[in-house]
């Protein structure tokens, strides 16, 4: 029981940490006070403190977050459910809330509900279902050499190492929570390639994941501190009107473009989605162009449904060139990725091609 | 012991946690050994503690606690087969569901069905013997008495592939450790040679195998038993060279049944026993099923018997040949000498003793009780007012009621 006792402790150090870091110093110190109060065991201040913010700041994701962890410690478990639950709404992007569900529907025996959550948050980012996918595939290797020592079988399979998929790109949703500059990785919103790992595309960047839940069908699964990164502000989205020197039908046509980019990858028509793409296009990696698009062939068609919309778009033109901003919702299967968007134009003839695509802002 | 066809795993780990005497906690670092140093005793009984206590977690549901511990028995213990299943469980508990102790791919399941049925086998032995310990300060029952000159007994209980080591204190008996031990591949009960049976019966340790002698194979070392035995020889029995013995380089333990008669131990709880238990004087019951009795209803139980031995002696004491005579069996043999024969040696040990009176000293009673009654007795015999004597050894029988010598000899 002590050790459960120091875990809550440690959460909310935690909390407060990457209040700390990541939140305005006014907001940082609001968690801060919260956090100090649950720890002084003073939860219903606490909890009237948080909802004091909440009623200025009622989207506010941390402070909801603090206030479903408060809700869950002092036993009000359907409450702090059904907080998650809206955090889960509002923000599904966010691993942690759902992490946190799954918490308290293992609480309740409810382990269905509670996989189906953490699963959930792991579909919250493509890197997380990549590393999971990864960790299942090191674990299923591992318990077959175990099971092959076991039973002293002479398995010829034991030296072939499993192939893992590597992540060719950093997606967007934590770079946006990451103070890394969007340059750092080139490339678009594509599901993870498989290769073999002795060759790492250059490409490839550190990602700076937070800790991907765990998703255990072990009876009891869950004893994760609840700790909640920091959610990704209210998007900064570059939103003023189109720099005074463009051309306005320049700038429809380019919008036009990014529409029909869209569109055509939607309707997973890869002939008109390839098209998009300039003959100079800058191919991810050191990808051929070939290769390239076989990837994206691949990805594209392999998806039952496929979801792009672009909202927030930007676009500003200099002469030949054009650079579309905007925030892209993709959501294919059970992924739902939101990302910043650049797409570098060339003008070719009468037609606005893709040069460039870039994750981030 | 109750059992469930369908989930004898997931049963006897939650069986474990209704137990209310605890395993010996253990810590881990302690236990760590490079598995390529020899064994040392002070591992003796580590590996299977911290397997226990990863099934302990495991029926307690903290499935990753369990893991990290069997990752370090493993990392100790490479060749330890069973924490091998145990660790695969638990890995594969992390991305799909385990119902079963070694819930291995079908395929696997197909090419080392053998090997899994008896590891399966081996995990509920030492479940069931840990779960089910011998109440505390009871005997077996065949230890009727041990004198303060024999330091330890070893016996077995081949229903539970279970080997325990007693030490003699002034107190009596104290059992100070047991292990899992492997019988033979046929089982127990030895008739024959080659019949890859355990014998059951009463023995003693009679020699330290030199281990430079042995192959890798059996381990560490060895300690031979006196098989066939007395009453073993008097039943026609056959067979030799049946020794407790260590395991080979890759393997921990062995199956329950995997010898060709001997009892085979993991290597430090071999090298523990080497180490802690005398040649010649200690003692080795192997029963198909240990009864544990009290330590003073052993010695009631003696009690008949010591009469019997008593008036022996008084016989020998006044010298009447006749009545020391009608203490044999007609088929009592003497390293080949007949009843016939013996009575001429008997006569010599009378005429020597001269009516002096005759000490029993370090008398110990090991009772053998299958289709006969038997009784093993070793005891010093020494003419009063002399320093030494014989060590003796008889082999008695009940007959109608009736103990009778069928063999005695000097050892």
């Amino acid at each position: 029981m002590k050790q459960v006792i120091s875990q809550f402790m440690l959460s909310w150090r935690q909390i407060a940490i990457v209040a700390l870091l990541s939140c305005s110093s006014a907001q940082a110190d609001e968690y801060a006070d919260v956090s100090q109060l649950v720890r002084a065991g003073k939860s219903s201040e606490a909890l009237n403190r948080a909802d004091q913010y909440l009623a200025t700041q009622p989207k506010d994701p941390q402070m909801r977050f603090i206030k479903g962890v408060i809700l869950r410690d002092t036993g009000k478990t359907n409450e702090a459910i059904a907080t998650f639950t809206k955090l889960t709404e509002d923000y599904p992007e966010l691993p942690e809330p759902y992490n946190n569900l799954a918490v308290l529907y293992a609480g309740q025996s409810q382990f269905d509900k509670a996989r189906n959550a953490l699963e959930m948050a792991i579909r919250t980012n493509p890197s997380y279902s990549t590393a999971h996918e990864n960790l299942g595939d090191i674990y299923a290797k591992l318990a077959s050499q175990a099971y092959n020592k076991a039973l002293q079988l002479d398995n010829t399979n034991q030296a072939v190492p499993p192939k893992l998929a590597l992540i060719r790109e950093i997606f967007s949703t934590s770079l946006a929570k990451a103070p890394r500059p969007a340059a750092t990785a080139t490339g678009n919103t594509t599901a993870p390639t498989t290769v073999a790992s002795a060759k790492p595309p250059a490409s490839v960047a550190p990602t700076p994941l937070p800790t991907p839940p765990v998703a255990a069908p072990a009876p009891k699964p869950v004893v994760t501190a609840p700790v909640v990164p920091t959610p990704a502000p209210t998007p900064p989205v570059v939103s003023p009107p189109t720099a005074t020197t463009a051309d306005g039908a320049a700038v429809a046509n380019v919008e036009a473009a990014v529409a029909a980019w869209a569109r055509a990858w939607s309707a997973r028509d890869v002939k008109a989605y390839l098209a998009s793409y300039g003959k100079d296009f800058d191919t991810p990696g050191s990808m051929s162009r070939k290769a390239w698009e076989e990837e994206r062939q691949q990805r594209i068609a392999s998806k039952a449904s496929i979801t792009v919309k672009v909202d927030k778009l930007s676009v500003s033109i200099n002469g030949t060139h054009a650079v579309a901003k905007f925030l892209q919702d993709y959501k294919a299967g059970g992924l739902a990725v939101s990302s910043h968007k650049t797409l570098d134009f060339t003008k070719v003839g009468d037609h606005w091609q893709i040069v460039k695509e870039t994750v981030g802002n | 012991m109750p059992r469930s066809a369908t989930l004898p795993w997931l049963t006897l780990a939650l069986l474990l946690t209704l137990q209310t005497h605890g395993f010996a906690k253990v810590n881990p670092s302690a236990a760590r050994v490079n598995a390529t140093v020899p064994p040392t005793a002070a591992e003796n009984g580590m590996a299977e503690a911290r397997l226990l206590e990863v099934y302990h977690l495991m029926a307690n549901g903290r499935g990753r606690e369990a893991l990290a511990l069997a990752a370090g028995v493993v990392r100790d213990h490479p060749n330890f087969q069973l924490a091998q299943l145990v660790y695969g469980d638990l890995l594969a508990a992390r991305i799909r569901p385990v119902r079963t102790l070694g819930d291995v791919p079908a395929e696997l399941a197909t090419a080392g069905a053998n090997a899994l049925g008896e590891l399966r086998e081996e995990s509920q032995k030492r479940v069931r013997s840990l779960r089910e310990p011998p109440r505390a300060g009871t005997i077996p029952s065949q230890f009727l008495e041990i004198p303060q000159k024999t330091r330890h007994a070893i016996a077995v209980d081949a229903s539970r592939s279970r080997l325990y080591l007693f030490e003699n204190r002034p107190t009596g008996l104290v059992l100070i450790a047991d292990y899992y031990t492997s019988v033979g591949k046929a089982g127990v009960s030895k008739t024959q040679q080659g019949d890859q049976r355990t014998p059951l019966g009463v023995y003693y340790i009679t020699s330290n195998v030199n281990p430079r002698s042995l192959t890798d194979f059996y381990g560490p070392g060895a300690l031979p038993i006196n098989y066939p035995n007395m009453l073993d020889a008097k039943r026609g029995k056959t067979g030799s060279g049946i020794w407790l013995h260590g395991t080979p380089r890759e393997q921990f333990s062995r199956p329950p049944q995997a010898s060709d008669g001997c009892l085979v131990m993991a290597n430090p709880d071999l090298v523990h026993i080497i180490q802690t238990v005398e040649v010649g004087s200690t003692p080795v019951v192997i029963a198909p099923q240990l009864q544990w009795v009290d330590p003073h209803s052993a010695k009631t139980e003696s009690k008949p018997f010591d009469e019997t031995l008593q008036a022996w002696r008084t016989a020998k004491v006044a010298g009447n040949l006749d009545r020391v005579m009608s203490f044999y069996t007609q088929d009592f043999n003497s390293y080949g000498k007949t009843l016939a024969q013996w009575s001429g040696v008997l006569r010599g040990e009378l005429a020597r003793a001269q009516g002096h009176d005759i000490e029993l000293k370090d008398v110990s009673m090991l009772r053998w009780t299958d289709s006969a009654d038997t009784m093993v007795v070793t005891f010093g015999e020494v003419l009063l007012g002399q320093r030494t004597g014989w060590t003796k050894r008889q082999y008695w029988t009940r007959q109608s009621g009736q103990w009778k010598i069928f063999f005695e000899g000097t050892l």
